[in-house]
């Protein structure tokens, strides 16, 4: 009995479950004990019946509906995040100007103390000029020839 | 079919639904088997399989591809089985994992095997067990049931019960143990195998474990 206490929770091992110590046991504890042999017997005759009985009962259920359910509440991370993720370059793209503009922004005004009071106006002229407004005066920034 | 998997991961990563409906569709009902006997309830088990396939996909970026994603799929079902069954019912006591003398008394072991014959995959009784394994699985307490569908739907070994549920190799052994000791007698029970030797376990059972006193308090409040 005592040994059944050591022994029984082994029953119904893997392979390679155990230490090589344990299997030599086992094997010896089940060779001299008829409860053991009993209790391994009808682990044996009972096994995947767990498996077998909750995957019939999953494939007797109509999923029809289960993956439009999910995928409806993944939609909208889906659709804001995957599409960032999908197209890095258009989105890169279409940020560039605000990004630029706000670096711009920060650049002057810690630039120093005059241009800390300098009111800023960022506007386009045509496609190649751009004009800031500055307290000094106007900056005038020329695109380089041939840009567009 | 473990590269495709991770193909698909690595489309549904790159914003591509298709992909993920693909992976969904793959697993969905073994997620819900697993989440079935978990938490005993057909809608319920919808539910949580269905957070289940919402929370992979809200951290695929995460996904390392160290194990294989359906590893990481069924870790993540048993999380929130797991968390589900905590919040309907949280546990008011440990229930005793280890294996003591009275637990290894002869119970009526042995006559599954013989009725159910050398030839069990053919057998009407097999069948009829099957069909009585959810309401079995239903007199288990939620750790007994979580360990058995882990390890036999699943198929986890030891080791990855023991990382899954974070207790020791040991109380891996003991739990199962445990859980298929009661999962037997429920279904000798079903079967009308139940023997003297069977009822006499389950009333000592019931007598001694605080792990049975739970069970007990379950079957009081469903």
């Amino acid at each position: 009995m005592k040994d059944c206490v050591r022994y029984a929770p082994m029953i119904g091992s893997r392979e390679g479950e155990l230490a090589p110590g344990e299997v030599r046991g086992l094997v010896e504890h089940l060779a001299g004990c008829p409860a053991c042999r009993a209790r391994a017997a009808d682990l044996a005759a009972t096994e995947g019946l767990v498996a077998e009985a909750l995957l019939a009962r999953a494939a007797a259920r109509d999923f029809a509906p289960f993956v439009d359910q999910v995928m409806a509440r993944i939609a909208p991370r889906a659709g804001v995040l995957g599409w960032l993720r999908a197209h890095r370059r258009a989105a890169a793209a279409m940020l560039a100007p605000a990004l630029a503009a706000a670096a711009l922004i920060v650049y002057v005004s810690t630039g120093g103390e005059r241009a800390q009071v300098a009111s800023l106006e960022l506007s386009a002229e045509g496609e190649a000029t751009t004009v800031i407004q500055t307290a000094d005066g106007p900056i005038v920034l020329l695109a380089p020839e041939g840009s567009s | 079919v473990e590269a495709d998997d991770l193909a698909l991961v690595s489309r549904a990563r790159a914003g591509e639904t298709e992909a993920f409906r693909t992976l969904v569709v793959r697993f969905q009902r073994k997620v819900y088997a697993v989440a079935l006997g978990i938490v005993k309830d057909p809608d319920l088990a919808w539910d949580v399989a269905q957070e289940a396939f919402v929370r992979v996909h809200e951290r695929l970026s995460t996904f390392e591809g160290k194990s294989a994603f359906s590893t990481w799929l069924f870790r993540v079902t048993t999380h929130v089985a797991i968390d589900v069954v905590r919040r309907e019912r949280p546990s008011r006591r440990e229930a005793v994992e280890d294996v003591r003398e009275a637990d290894v008394a002869e119970a009526g072991e042995g006559i599954l095997s013989t009725s159910l014959g050398n030839d069990p995959g053919e057998n009407a009784l097999r069948r009829e067990l099957a069909a009585e394994i959810e309401r079995a699985l239903g007199t288990l307490s939620p750790e007994h049931r979580t360990i058995l569908v882990l390890r036999e739907v699943e198929g986890l070994s030891y080791e990855e019960l023991s990382e899954r549920l974070e207790i020791p190799k040991g109380t891996v052994m003991s739990r199962l143990f445990h859980a298929r000791k009661r999962m037997q007698a429920a279904l000798r029970e079903y079967a009308g195998l139940a023997g003297v030797g069977a009822e006499g376990a389950v009333g000592a059972e019931g007598r001694a474990r605080a792990g049975e006193a739970e069970d007990g308090a379950e079957d009081g409040g469903a």
